[in-house]
């Protein structure tokens, strides 16, 4: 549909180079927003830019899980960018990615917590939670100034209902997001700055399809399927679009809510 | 003009939006949003004094507009007004449930000026109670009951109903113009949307809700009025983090959208928009 008040705006983007980032980052695109993305994957940024050549677009390649790139961050997009309307925030995942291995795969099996060691534990946090709090932290006082702004995190269908897959960690690190929106709606309500998340379900990204999952025993699939009331998996597009739709004047007055975005395998509390 | 605007979404799509003939209603700017996204339009509703304008201004965007007197609390009446739609416009895809609250709901209290006081369920009449769980449950679920045929034939269907933030946190007793049946009603309304979603899911069709906080309609203003002070009865513009009340124009955009493939994904969502005062 006609979804006013993106055009000419700017758009942060996270976790842009694969994905549910990559989709959102075409559908802004497509919406005349300009847009700086950001990934630790290099190769993947650069090839989104060139595909989408004869939009706005940079793409900053940078470890979200350091402070002090992400304030480098901040610094260079409003030197580079501009003022920011729009902050995204995509990055993080099941498995923590680095500069030596930016797309890692998907776990193939499920994770019991007795095989979570500290290390994973502490990387999966700082990639899912620890991430979303040093982009918000690093871009709300440009907002504040401004008195307006909007805030996408992204929470999962593991914090909502739980999930017997993706382990302790990831639920644990996105229900952390979903507190994180709900304060932040609070604290930047006045300052006319909007919060939500969006919780999305079984999304069929790349890296999805690559593992199978649901699909390493027989049935498993299609029960998965059965399960889901629209009787598919989401796709990016579809993540991207409630995205799209968050940011306009559609969202005005949608903040602090966690959207599920699932195919209507789970509702919400 | 851009691509989109050239090829609408809901182009020679159906929608039936209920509550939508006053001019500052909520349903008002759902059924011109639908318009502009390319459907044809029926308005169910009993304000007959505004049936000539809303077909004016459905029609002005280039679609076909049809107002039909309807009781959306009387049965008979919904499957007479569902029948002549398809009568007319041949199918329905979609439907917006847009009539509801604590009064100005009946044939007989259309245009009664707001009800003082709050009607809390341990202080209700019995009368109260059915006449609001009607209007503003019972409803949406005759409507649903009878447009369901018409939306399994179409492709990607969507049902979009209003909840509210009163059936997410209540009314506080003292909470002015609505009441505690209404606050149960549209908690009915969640449930109603999350059980139409399983039901209809394999259909192609999607069902959802939105839980609104206060919004200026004109509804909201003439209670306002009346009491004399900038409140709703979910609260003031003080408990709303973002600090003001919703307008009539974003709460009905993103009704529009939820009955778009911009939602292609969510089924069974309640939706809260209510400038962060509540956070499910």
């Amino acid at each position: 549909m006609q979804l006013d008040g993106l055009d000419g705006r700017v758009a942060v983007v996270t976790g842009a180079a694969s994905g549910i980032g990559g989709a959102i980052t075409r559908r802004l695109a497509r919406e005349g927003v300009r847009l700086a993305v950001v990934d630790v994957h290099e190769a993947g940024l650069g090839a989104l830019a060139a595909a989408l050549a004869g939009a706005s677009i940079r793409a900053f390649t940078a470890d979200l899980t350091e402070p002090t790139e992400v304030a480098g961050l901040a610094a260079q997009v409003a030197r580079e960018v501009g003022d920011v309307d729009f902050l995204v925030n995509v990055a993080g995942g099941p498995v923590a990615p680095s500069r030596a291995d930016p797309l890692p795969a998907l776990p193939a099996r499920p994770r019991p917590i007795e095989t979570i060691d500290d290390l994973s534990w502490g990387r999966i946090l700082a990639t899912n939670l620890t991430t979303a709090f040093l982009v918000c932290r690093a871009f709300v006082p440009g907002m504040k100034a401004r008195r307006s702004g909007r805030i996408v995190n992204f929470a999962s269908i593991a914090a909502r209902r739980g999930s017997d897959r993706v382990g302790v960690h990831y639920a644990a690190a996105k229900g952390g997001v979903i507190g994180l929106t709900k304060t932040l709606a609070l604290e930047l309500g006045p300052h006319g700055i909007r919060v939500n998340a969006i919780a999305p379900g079984y999304i069929n990204t790349e890296r999805m399809e690559a593992v199978a999952w649901g699909r390493d025993a027989s049935g498993q699939h299609q029960a998965l399927l059965d399960a889901i009331p629209l009787g598919r998996l989401g796709r990016p597009d579809d993540v991207a679009a409630v995205v799209a739709l968050l940011c306009s004047d559609a969202g005005g007055y949608v903040s602090g809510a966690t959207i599920d975005v699932n195919g209507g395998l789970y509702f919400g509390p | 003009m851009t691509e989109r605007a050239l090829h609408p979404s809901l182009a020679d799509r159906v929608a039936i939006v209920t509550g939508a003939a006053k001019r500052d209603s909520i349903g008002h700017a759902v059924a011109l949003g639908l318009a502009r996204e390319g459907a044809h339009v029926v308005v169910a509703d009993l304000y007959e004094a505004g049936f000539a304008d809303v077909t004016r201004a459905i029609e002005a965007a280039g679609r076909r507009g049809l107002a039909i007197r309807t009781d959306v609390a009387d049965p008979a009446s919904v499957e007479a007004m569902v029948g002549r739609a398809v009568a007319t416009l041949g199918r329905v895809d979609v439907l917006v449930n847009g009539v509801g609250g604590s009064w100005g709901i009946t044939p007989a209290d259309l245009l009664a000026p707001p009800r003082r006081g709050f009607v809390g369920l341990t202080t209700c009449s019995l009368d109260d109670w059915r006449t609001i769980l009607a209007a503003n449950l019972d409803g949406v679920f005759y409507c649903a009951r009878s447009v369901t045929p018409h939306l399994q034939a179409s492709r990607g269907g969507a049902i979009v109903s209003f909840a509210s933030v009163a059936a997410r946190k209540g009314l506080a007793p003292g909470s002015e113009g609505s009441s505690g049946p209404y606050a149960v009603a549209k908690a009915g309304i969640m449930a109603l949307t999350r059980q139409l979603a399983l039901e209809l899911g394999p259909y192609g069709v999607r069902v959802n809700c939105v839980a609104p906080g206060v919004v200026l309609s004109g509804r909201a203003r003439r209670l306002m009025a009346a009491l004399g002070q900038e409140r709703g009865p979910e609260g003031g513009r003080a408990a709303v983090p973002l600090g003001r009340f919703a307008t009539v124009d974003e709460v009905a955009a993103l009704v529009v959208a939820l009955c778009t493939d911009e939602t292609a994904y969510l089924t069974g969502a309640t939706i809260d928009v209510n400038g962060a005062s509540y956070s499910a």
